[in-house]
């Protein structure tokens, strides 16, 4: 589902974020890319749908050819990449409806898209999307009128409306309490029981180890543990957030 | 000193302009009317066509190539006062409203996309990933990313603009772009001085009453 070969993302002059990363995503997994915050996680997902220019290496995604690809088709493969983020990214000013709407931008006609005008059948769609998170009756609320966990709600909305076939969530959870982490990461597992491909980066071991049908962990930009839960032993976890370098 | 030997003149001077001429009521309504009207579509003009270039000349979302230089023709221009264009457009294009209105856009355009640019480079790059991320086009970026977190900031800057614009244009009569001040600017050649404070309470009641809707308007907005 995602094929990543030779990654590399270095930032000027010369921050070396993600060092040279191979790994094969399987239809149907719960990825949890685990480790330590400047471990590279971030600018690895970032670099999955190229909010972050790689410097080298390869990414397809679904079958489509991310790195490579003019503006046309990257926008093609990008559609169909859902993505969270830690600090929701909602347009705050507008309703809930309209931020769930934008995960549509993707499909619909450019030009009525630029006067606010979607087709029915996306509209009806933003609202199932919404009810599936179980805030449709907040459809007409402003975005900075809700709490953290529903703004979250929310944006996994907006990437359910993408109908993506992969959903990358980058730290969701970290500007959350435990109480919303636990209802996030919920919601997450029931969207990826409906078959959908999820990669979610983490920095807390014991919410990785619960959720995650495998755990790569990441250390200075390099994978350093690609395997199911139960094999991150606590030697590994000490590999993975110890201080020797 | 010489200040103080001026204030007996001074005095002197509006004595005479007392009691106002009311008879030249009606003249000076039809120009303070006028001047509103300048400073209305001058400014509304230069709301839409500053919006372009407040996008090409930000930083964030403009390539280089195209913001760099926009933000240098925006900075030549912007150095030239209201006033100044009035003086050219009457040169060019004859007496009355019209040069007045071009001198509004032309000044507006300029400040405004200087402070929409600013706005647009001020707001949080979040919402922008996001929309980025759904395989929105560059355009719907910007419709759906950035201009929602400043449109209301564009019309309150659009609001204040207008109320300077109302100030701006009362000056431009006296160069012979039409309004309240070239009626003042007669009156006080003709020295007519009591007539020329008609003009002057008109004027001053214009701008009170366009700084207060104005202020009313924006105070809704933020």
């Amino acid at each position: 589902m995602i094929e990543v070969g030779g990654l590399r993302v270095v930032f000027p002059p010369a921050v070396v974020a993600v060092d040279g990363v191979d790994l094969v995503v399987r239809p149907g997994e719960f990825v949890v890319v685990l480790g330590r915050s400047g471990s590279g996680k971030t600018t690895f997902l970032r670099a999955l749908n190229r909010l972050v220019e790689p410097t080298a290496g390869t990414v397809r995604v679904a079958g489509r050819a991310v790195t490579g690809a003019p503006a046309g088709e990257l926008r093609a493969a990008r559609r169909q990449i859902g993505m969270i983020f830690q600090q929701f990214n909602l347009v705050r000013r507008a309703r809930v409806l309209d931020n769930v709407l934008a995960g549509r931008l993707g499909y619909v006609p450019a030009l009525p898209s630029l006067l606010g005008r979607f087709p029915a059948a996306d509209r009806a769609l933003a609202r199932e999307c919404l009810d599936r998170v179980g805030l449709g009756h907040l459809a007409e609320r402003r975005a900075d009128t809700l709490s953290g966990g529903e703004q979250q709600r929310v944006a996994i909305a907006r990437a359910l409306a993408q109908a993506p076939a992969v959903v990358l969530a980058d730290e969701p959870t970290a500007s959350l309490d435990p109480a919303l982490t636990t209802e996030i990461m919920g919601i997450l597992e029931s969207i990826n029981a409906r078959g959908l491909t999820l990669v979610v980066s983490q920095h807390q071991l014991e919410t990785a180890r619960a959720y995650a049908s495998r755990i790569v962990g990441f250390r200075c930009g390099r994978v350093v543990f690609d395997g199911p839960p139960a094999a991150l032993t606590p030697a590994v976890a000490e590999a993975l957030f110890g201080d020797a370098r | 000193m010489r200040l103080a030997r001026g204030i007996p003149w001074i005095v002197d001077f509006v004595r005479r302009m007392l009691p106002p001429d009311v008879s030249v009521l009606p003249a000076a309504l039809v120009g303070a009317v006028r001047t509103v009207e300048i400073a209305l579509l001058g400014t509304a003009v230069a709301a839409a066509l500053a919006l372009p270039l407040g996008f090409v000349s930000a930083r964030n979302v403009a390539p280089a190539p195209l913001f760099l230089p926009a933000r240098a023709v925006l900075n030549l221009f912007r150095s030239i006062d209201t006033l100044v264009y009035a003086l050219i457009f009457v040169a060019a294009v004859g007496l009355g409203p019209f040069p007045g209105v071009l001198a509004v856009v032309a000044y507006t355009t300029t400040s405004l996309a200087k402070l929409y640019s600013e706005a647009i480079e001020g707001i949080e790059p979040g919402p922008v990933d996001a929309i980025t991320a759904t395989g929105a086009t560059r355009l719907q970026v910007l419709r759906y990313g950035v201009l929602p977190q400043v449109l209301l900031l564009f019309l309150s800057y659009v609001l204040y603009r207008l109320e300077t614009n109302i100030r701006a244009a009362t000056v431009l009569g006296f160069v012979g772009a039409g309004g309240i001040g070239f009626y003042l600017q007669t009156y006080l050649r003709m020295i007519d001085y009591p007539a020329a404070s008609t003009a002057l309470l008109v004027m001053i009641a214009m701008v009170m009453v366009v700084d207060a809707v104005s202020s009313v308007l924006r105070a809704r907005l933020v």
